[in-house]
């Protein structure tokens, strides 16, 4: 590590050997733990953050997504293996979720792949952040503004339906999800799986903060097996993104990985243990606040017009 | 492969003297290792001006000037503008350029323009422009104007640049010219293509060639990484996992 001493603050820089380039270790491992912070106070992976974070200092975006699929693995393992010790996972509904998301994760790869040729990755991925962050955005403040309202005057509420059915649960193919307590049809959870892989292998994000809601609204999943399942499915499916990643676009760099994740799995500790002062629809009205303000940014970004319209890009290296 | 014989053969041939002098050049550094602390480096290319093997004269005379031109690997490269469409920004045009430098820098004695005329600079690929106007499907003007904003961008990022008093005399015909190349600096071979002009002539001229290259720890990362995709992408995900097992064992209490 090189040892700069510029007006006597300390800069260490380290070379990330697939981004080709040198970044701050203090900045890098800042963000990974400030991030890792708001992780494991919201219990999710922090990859909307961090792919975005990172783009933003510079690395190049293909690096960045790929690389945040390695740190959202380690970011997810400590909080599901500690789920499953309390028995908090449903493995056989997290088996079903993940077996379609290595589907979608091959698809959205190769997605990935195509639209980085064409010139047209970071257009996709600022309008899939903005979609998605926003719509999930706007459906969480809704909720935890009704449930701040409500315990406001006085009504207790109540924090899963179980016994509510919708029309989701009157699909063909059903099976029994012990843990669950569910008996439901495998094609909602399969498509479920599905499309968070292949949206997660896009955009370099675990999508904990779309399979919770989806869990609990569609699936009705018990609010007990919700988190662990969810974290269990995003260290499975991410694991497989990121091999599919090294393999097919080779821009894992497991330097920028490991810095990234040596932050944030202690950012999360500590975040953890802040969330535990903090009231669940607090926690998640100031998350959808968060979702919020990442996607307005995105939102931006494609309405004003940029600082600079030209952009470059390697196509290939000549040999 | 055929290419780059033919510039080595290029290369051989231009080192041939031109005229009655002959220029003895060299680089400070042969190979600028990458190691995790890279963070730039700086190169030295000094030489001197002597008469020709041949010649009968006893010294030269100047004045001279030396134009030093570095070349990183060539890549195909992009260039592309966002327009707006329905009031979304969106790529909508491109311009490639085959064999483009990585990396480009001109290191002159004086300015360039009172050196020697616009022709002899860009028929020698000593303006960067000059990469940038060779003929590409795109069409003239669309070439022209992309290969002008890639260069300006190449610039921003340090990659291309021109330092009109980047050499130094210290004598009549001693020189030297230092040069930092960047943390970003492509790894692979380079050139540093050495003229030296008299009345606006090139009367000599030298290649040198130097390589930035991956070594220890970057380089085995960069190696596994392209050669071996499945095992690297395993370990990461091994590592992720330990980190994140591990980090819930120290911190669980």
């Amino acid at each position: 590590m090189a040892r700069n001493t510029y007006y006597g603050t300390l800069v260490l820089q380290i070379y990330l050997p697939i981004a080709e380039l040198s970044v701050n270790l203090f900045f890098l491992v800042g963000i990974g733990g400030a991030v890792g912070f708001l992780s494991g106070l919201f219990g999710v992976g922090g990859g909307f953050l961090l792919t975005p974070l990172l783009i933003f200092s510079g690395v190049p975006t293909a690096v960045a997504v790929a690389s945040v699929t390695g740190q959202v693995v380690a970011a997810s393992t400590s909080g599901a293996l500690s789920h499953y010790r309390r028995g908090g996972v449903d493995l056989h509904l997290a088996m079903y979720l993940v077996l379609s998301g290595i589907v979608g994760a091959f698809g959205g790869v190769a997605a990935f792949d195509l639209l980085r040729e064409a010139g047209q990755l970071d257009l996709v991925i600022s309008l899939g952040f903005l979609v998605l962050l926003g719509f999930v955005g706007v459906l969480m403040l809704q909720e935890s503004a009704r449930a701040l309202l409500k315990r406001r005057q006085g009504v207790v509420v109540r924090e899963r339906q179980a016994n509510q059915h919708n029309w989701i649960h009157g699909l063909p193919w059903r099976v029994r999800f012990k843990k669950s307590r569910l008996y439901i049809s495998v094609l909602p959870v399969l498509l479920i799986g599905l499309f968070i892989g292949f949206v997660g292998s896009l955009l370099g994000i675990g999508g904990g903060f779309i399979m919770v809601p989806a869990l609990v609204y569609l699936l009705r999943v018990p609010g007990s097996v919700v988190i662990g399942t969810s974290l269990a499915q995003v260290v499975a499916m991410m694991a497989a993104t990121t091999v599919l990643h090294a393999v097919q676009s080779q821009s894992v760099d497991i330097l920028l990985a490991f810095c990234l994740m040596v932050g944030g799995v202690a950012g999360a500790q500590f975040g953890a243990a802040a969330g535990m002062h903090l009231r669940g629809e607090q926690l998640r009205g100031l998350l959808a606040l968060l979702v919020l303000a990442v996607a307005i940014r995105f939102g931006l970004s494609l309405v004003l017009t940029p600082d600079d319209v030209f952009s470059m890009a390697v196509t290939s290296v000549a040999p | 492969m055929i290419r780059f014989a033919l510039a080595v053969f290029a290369i051989v041939c231009m080192v041939l003297p031109a005229g009655a002098e002959r220029l003895f050049s060299s680089v400070s550094t042969e190979t600028v290792q990458i190691t995790s602390s890279f963070d730039g480096e700086r190169l030295t290319f000094f030489g001197t001006i002597a008469p020709d093997a041949g010649a009968e004269q006893k010294f030269v005379e100047g004045p001279f000037h030396v134009v030093v031109v570095v070349v990183g690997p060539t890549q195909d490269r992009v260039a592309r503008k966002k327009t707006n469409n329905f009031g979304v920004w969106l790529n909508t045009e491109q311009v490639e350029f085959k064999g483009f430098p990585s990396y480009f820098h001109v290191l002159a004695s004086t300015r360039l323009r009172d050196i020697t005329d616009v022709n002899t600079l860009t028929t020698n690929y000593i303006l960067p422009e000059s990469h940038a106007i060779s003929p590409n499907p795109a069409g003239w003007w669309q070439t022209l104007n992309f290969g002008h904003e890639l260069i300006r961008l190449m610039s921003e990022q340090d990659l291309f640049g021109v330092q009109e008093n980047g050499v130094l005399f210290h004598s009549e015909s001693f020189y030297s010219a230092q040069l930092t190349l960047p943390s970003n600096a492509p790894p692979g071979p380079y050139i540093a293509q050495t003229y030296v002009f008299k009345d606006g002539e090139i009367v000599a001229r030298k290649s040198d060639g130097f390589a930035v290259r991956k070594i220890d720890f970057e380089r085995f990362v960069a190696f596994s990484a392209t050669q071996y995709p499945l095992l690297y992408g395993l370990a990461c995900v091994a590592l992720a996992l330990f980190t994140g097992w591990l980090g819930g064992v120290l911190f669980r209490r």
